[in-house]
């Protein structure tokens, strides 16, 4: 069938109208609900001139349940993963002092840390990803992803049991009930990650805090963890349990 | 000003310096935090490996015995010595260093603790073997 010109005409008007409203209707959603989080950012810093002072768990920080205080009272410190070069677990990498990358994709956003050579995968919602079946625990948990008003929300959970899950320094173990939710949002030119954990046997109450990064041009060498030089220390350490079997680790 | 005041003078700058770098290691506990050792030695390892690079000296024991004694910068990773002016290349096995640190307490193990905030050791003629700096 042949249309007649001003039929194609008003056609076409109506493709282009219908082309402009969706791509406006795309920018304004992008600039609305999806910050520009994408590329390197500094070591988070805390307000005031804190440093890294607002984010660590101190070794009796009252936030801990007496459980956790027993844990940390009776494992020794050479019994922790660190020694086998374990990464720091989420979210207690953010408390070193490395610089991270984001990459925001159009199904996920994945975060590169310049320690431990870590890359978590954040899997967006709405785009039918697979869950971790009722038995599978990540190291790194299960972290799934949305944009809300701005911010990128990032929820984690499905942690393995972790000795060093809350703290790396102090023996504070995270339970299979760790949950970690980031939400990370721009404001001007900075990078601003606000993170809530919550883990009902280790923790009585969340244990929060809010860090600014500046966007940087560097992420650093690779970090390359060395066995010899992550149980350097270990000769110096008196054993808590003289009495057990000498501890020979594997070298992997 | 005496030589006491001089020593506590060092001391409670070193404890400060100490302080501020100590946020993220496991050394807690495994040295003599009230004593201080200097040690002259040669290096047989250098090792700028993260997480902690490690410099191994052999130097004489208390007794005239040559040991080898493990130097520790404590919690700092490569990135953080590298920010002080450290580099594979800052020390050269066979070069004689002195070294003032925190005796380790276990018995019959040879340890220093050094940390990184300023307590660089020397070269034989005085001179730090870096500038030094912000970790961070």
């Amino acid at each position: 069938m042949k249309l007649p010109s001003i039929q194609l005409f008003t056609l076409f008007r109506i493709i282009c109208a219908a082309g402009m409203l969706t791509l406006s209707g795309v920018s304004l959603a992008a600039s609305r609900d999806i910050p520009d989080l994408d590329g390197l950012w500094s070591f988070g810093q805390c307000p005031g001139g804190g440093f890294l002072s607002c984010m660590t768990l101190e070794e009796n920080d009252p936030k801990l349940t007496d459980r956790a205080l027993a844990y940390q009272a009776a494992i020794d410190e050479m019994a922790q993963p660190k020694y086998d070069c374990a990464p720091m677990p989420i979210p207690h990498m953010y408390t070193d002092p490395y610089n991270y990358r984001l990459e925001q994709l159009d199904d996920r956003v994945r975060i590169y840390y310049g320690k431990d050579d870590v890359v978590r995968t954040i899997w967006l919602e709405g785009h039918d990803h697979p869950k971790p079946a009722i038995n599978e625990f990540l190291y790194f948990g299960h972290a799934v992803g949305k944009y809300e008003n701005g911010s990128l929300i990032v929820t984690t959970s499905k942690f393995t049991f972790d000795p060093q899950g809350l703290n790396a320094d102090f023996r504070i173990p995270s339970s299979t009930q760790k949950q970690v939710i980031e939400r990370f949002s721009r404001d001007g030119d900075d990078l601003i990650l606000e993170v809530s954990t919550t883990d009902p046997f280790f923790l009585k109450q969340p244990w929060t805090f809010q860090v600014r990064s500046a966007p940087v041009t560097d992420m650093g060498d690779a970090w390359t963890c060395e066995l010899d030089g992550a149980r350097r220390s270990l000769r110096f350490e008196v054993s808590k349990y003289p009495e057990d079997p000498e501890v020979e680790r594997i070298k992997y | 000003m005496n030589l006491n005041k001089r020593i506590l003078l060092i001391a409670l700058a070193w404890i400060f310096m100490a302080g501020q770098v100590s946020a993220h290691h496991s050394t807690r506990g495994i040295y003599h935090d009230d004593q201080v050792l200097e040690i002259k030695g040669t290096v047989k390892e250098w090792a700028f490996v993260n997480p902690h690079p490690y410099l191994t000296i052999e130097a004489a024991d208390e007794n005239g015995v040559l040991r080898n004694w493990d130097v520790s910068y404590g919690g700092a990773a490569v990135v953080h010595l590298q920010r002080q002016g450290y580099s594979s290349e800052t020390f050269t096995p066979g070069e004689t260093i002195i070294v003032h640190g925190n005796p380790a307490r276990k018995e019959g193990v040879y340890g220093i603790l050094i940390e990184g905030g300023g307590n660089h050791p020397t070269r034989e003629d005085g001179t730090p073997v870096v500038a030094g700096g912000s970790m961070f």
